[in-house]
């Protein structure tokens, strides 16, 4: 058959065609003489199957929403699931974050202080604004938790316990108006009292005993310290006056402060087991912060610690302060500390004796007084003192003088040793002047200083 | 011109659509295949094998192709020359369109493996084929029937064998 055989002629042809051109397109690879065919073609098609995809596609995602759809509901269920659990991971993490801090801050605060302290939670609050503003936190007397111990925070004063449970304990708040803890002004010797005042915004009152005192917004205040430091452990921060009424006429000056403690947003807390050691060389303490702190000094140097050295960059002098009042004092620190308290307690002597014209006389008074019964004292003895004190306009410059004084030894010593020295150097002054007062002063007037305040000591 | 307008329409609907269709066992019905066979049924041998070997052709230089040039105008080339001689010896259509709906896919592998195409290994043999084939089975009474009711019942081979076809019924 001619047709078929010309068919096979036909059919062999156009394989054999097929056949070389996969040879050649095959063999020659990426340069076969075929590309350029290729690339015609994918111009033209390509252009028209993008043009075709494009028309196609939405029916494509249909398709596929309707094939997927049974997986994509479990997809949706595991994708919540999951949401929910590293949202709950985040805020747990920052939870975390947020304690941690908190418990670093309050472990600084502790060491600097050399506080012994117990960490605890607060686990519940209860506030009724103006009335009670109390805690409940997680630590109790299993953990050694007694009751009139000072609670703090990384900030600053919280407040103190008032009751011990096994594992829990209730503290009341700085903020309650029931409660009232001695305080002093950064770097002097006025002291005051702050107590809570429920509404007020979250501050706290503040009653400078000697109202000729100068009181400014910005004043720092911290604890005065109580005897052997229950309830309150001497120099936790407490806050920062942000008002100052004014009152003329009255006994004490009135002023606003904001607790350094965020006492609405309490969550880490510490309580001091234990004050400051009255030698700290004896005890196992904490490494040590740079400079030796006494006990007294320790509020400066807390105070620094805790609010950033504004002070120190104020004056380079604050690291040497703290160090040469224990120089001087060679004992300890903590006369230093006192001595600067006592110093004017020093003359308390001559306060008690004469009243003369140093304001120093006041400054005694005070430190006196609240030295040992500090916290209470304010209010009892506190007026007394003041009333003497009051007349000294002229006081006040020492006082003012005093910052300095904390700071620098030289100024310190400067300001009151010459006054002292004077009073002490003719003894009999001195000597009148302690018998007065209760202390028993020793003998020398400086000495009789320290050693006084040794006697006295906690 | 309609058999060119038929066989276009395929092979974009094969790219563009077909293969994308996220179907089972990584495989799909090959439309080319059955529009060649389809207008080849009536067509002659001759006729058949150039309507396959241009489509094929095409199929090869297409967009997404990396296969040689030619592979598929081969495949197609001979499935056309059978599908046409069947037609004009006047065989029964269904027995000719499954036999090429299934050998063409075992021709295409076989030319592959002659040409040492990395792909043709033994999962393609025995899941990839097999699906090809099915595929194939399953959409050939539609593209074919389309493809018969647009050419219409072409007269070549009823002018020829018109007697033996009538006889035959």
């Amino acid at each position: 058959m001619r047709d078929t055989r010309r068919a096979r002629l036909v059919l062999g042809l156009l394989l054999a065609t097929a056949l070389v051109l996969m040879t050649v397109d095959h063999r020659a690879g990426v340069g076969s003489p075929l590309g350029a065919l290729r690339g015609a073609s994918s111009s033209v098609f390509g252009t028209v199957e993008r043009a075709g995809a494009a028309v196609i596609r939405p029916f494509g995602d249909l398709w596929r929403t309707v094939t997927d759809a049974p997986r994509a509901q479990d997809l949706l269920g595991d994708l919540r699931a999951e949401n929910e659990r590293l949202k709950g991971q985040l805020a747990a993490q920052r939870l975390d974050r947020e304690r941690s801090e908190e418990l670093r801050r309050l472990l600084g605060l502790a060491g600097t202080a050399q506080y012994k302290i117990v960490t605890a939670q607060v686990i519940a609050r209860r506030g009724t604004p103006g009335f009670e503003d109390a805690a409940e936190i997680d630590a109790g007397t299993a953990d050694g938790v007694r009751v009139d111990m000072t609670v703090l925070n990384g900030q600053g004063l919280v407040g103190r316990v008032v009751r011990a449970g096994t594992s829990t304990s209730t503290v009341v708040l700085l903020s309650d108006p029931a409660l009232s803890a001695g305080a002093r002004l950064e770097g002097g010797n006025e002291i005051g009292v702050v107590n809570g005042v429920g509404e007020e915004g979250g501050l706290v009152r503040f009653r400078l005993l000697d109202s000729t005192a100068p009181l400014t917004a910005g004043a720092r205040v911290v604890s005065f310290g109580s005897q052997n430091g229950s309830p309150y452990v001497p120099g936790v921060p407490i806050g920062v006056i942000e008002r100052v009424e004014a009152t003329p006429g009255e006994l004490t000056r009135t002023a606003y402060a904001r607790p350094y403690a965020d006492l609405s947003a309490l969550d880490v807390v510490g309580v001091v087991v234990a004050g400051p050691p009255r030698d700290p060389r004896d005890a196992v303490l904490p490494p040590r912060p740079k400079k030796p702190v006494e006990r007294g000094t320790g509020t400066p140097a807390q105070k620094q610690a805790a609010r950033g050295e504004e002070r120190a960059a104020a004056d380079g002098s604050t690291g040497g302060v703290l160090t040469p009042p224990a120089a001087p004092s060679g004992t300890g620190e903590p006369p230093a500390a006192r001595g600067r308290e006592r110093g004017p307690g020093g003359y308390p002597g001559r306060d008690t004796g004469r009243g003369t014209g140093r304001g120093t006389g006041r400054d005694t008074g005070r430190g006196t007084g609240g030295w040992d019964r500090s916290y209470e004292t304010p209010g009892f003895g506190g007026p007394a003192a003041r009333d003497e004190s009051r007349g000294q306009a002229p006081v006040r410059e020492p006082v003012r003088g005093r910052d300095p004084v904390v700071r620098g030894e030289g100024v310190y010593d400067g300001g009151r040793w010459p006054a002292n020295g004077p009073y002490s150097a003719p003894g009999g002054d001195a000597g009148p002047s302690r018998g007065t007062s209760d202390w028993g002063g020793a003998p020398g007037g400086y000495d009789g200083e320290y050693g006084y305040e040794e006697g006295n000591g906690e | 011109m309609i058999v060119a307008g038929l066989l276009l329409a395929a092979m974009f609907l094969q790219v563009i659509v077909v293969n994308r269709l996220p179907l089972p066992w990584e495989a799909g019905p090959d439309l080319v295949l059955l529009v060649v066979v389809g207008c080849a049924l009536f067509r002659t041998a001759v006729q058949g094998a150039v309507i396959g070997f241009l489509a094929g052709l095409v199929v090869d230089v297409m967009p997404p192709s990396a296969h040689p040039v030619g592979q598929y105008a081969l495949v197609l080339c001979a499935v056309g020359f059978a599908a046409g001689r069947a037609g004009e010896r006047g065989l029964p259509q269904v027995p000719v369109v499954i036999g090429c709906a299934v050998g063409a896919p075992l021709l295409a592998l076989c030319v592959g493996a002659l040409l040492g195409d990395p792909r043709v290994s033994l999962s393609s043999l025995a899941v990839t084929l097999p699906a090809a084939m099915a595929y194939n089975l399953v959409a050939a009474p539609v593209v074919v029937w389309t493809v018969v009711r647009l050419l219409g019942e072409r007269p070549v081979r009823r002018r020829r064998l018109g007697f033996a076809v009538r006889s035959r019924t």
